[in-house]
């Protein structure tokens, strides 16, 4: 992993069209401002291992005969 | 085409039957052709079958079923993967995640919902900002199925 030491004002340049910069830096939080065309999709990384760990899950889904899940629906949904 | 699936055996599905994911599932970047395959004609849910892996395959349903207050923004990019015209009538489903051992703690992921043209036939899993849960009780809501009212997520083939 590449480590950088930025202040507050600067930023780093990835490829030709992404900039990061740090914006403010109070209490253990950093405030990081993100350039990047539109096309590039930025997400706080936890969003996004959340939904991969649960797609992994998701993956391994029993088949379920359909009168199993009628019966589900009735005992639950009365 | 021909499709082996460890779970319902061999399939023959029309070409044009595919679903492309541009980029893949979260976590399944690698498979991005995929079919819809009805898990029984009448039940809400379907199966979302790989064609290039056997053994992957992800329950969906339409979230709309268990959720009528479900309301998500689809960014300008997401449209863009999916090449969405502003005619084109997107459709969202959810991934469920059904536990082997008690399938009633049924679970849909809010968060990660999969977003779909029917006309391009491309479709993209969507990040969202709006904070829902990617574990989602299904039966803790009143479900609103009914016999042939259920929407129609994407022309799916009987399994």
């Amino acid at each position: 992993m590449l480590v950088l030491t930025r202040r507050r004002g600067e930023g780093v340049a990835i490829g030709p069209d992404i900039r990061i910069v740090v914006l403010g830096i109070k209490n253990g939080q950093v405030r990081l401002g993100i350039e990047a065309p539109r096309t590039i999709e930025v997400h706080r990384d936890e969003v996004c291992v959340r939904i991969q760990d649960e797609n992994q899950l998701a993956a391994r889904s029993p088949v379920v005969p359909l009168d199993v899940f009628q019966r589900l629906l009735r005992t639950k949904m009365a | 085409m021909h499709v082996a699936s460890t779970r319902f055996g061999s399939m023959n599905v029309p070409a044009e039957a595919l679903l492309t994911f541009p980029s893949g599932l979260l976590g399944f970047p690698d498979w991005t052709r995929y079919v819809m395959l009805d898990h029984d004609t009448d039940a809400p849910f379907k199966w979302l079958h790989c064609v290039e892996e056997a053994s992957l395959a992800f329950v969906v349903i339409a979230p709309v079923l268990f959720n009528p207050n479900y309301q998500v923004t689809i960014s300008p990019e997401a449209r863009v993967e999916v090449e969405g015209s502003e005619t084109d009538g997107l459709s969202l489903a959810v991934i469920l995640t059904i536990p082997s051992d008690d399938p009633s703690a049924v679970t849909a992921n809010l968060r990660g919902p999969l977003l779909m043209n029917p006309r391009t036939r491309l479709c993209k899993q969507l990040v969202l900002t709006e904070d829902y849960p990617t574990r989602y009780p299904v039966f803790s809501a009143q479900i609103h199925v009914e016999r042939g009212q259920i929407p129609a997520l994407v022309e799916a083939i009987p399994a």
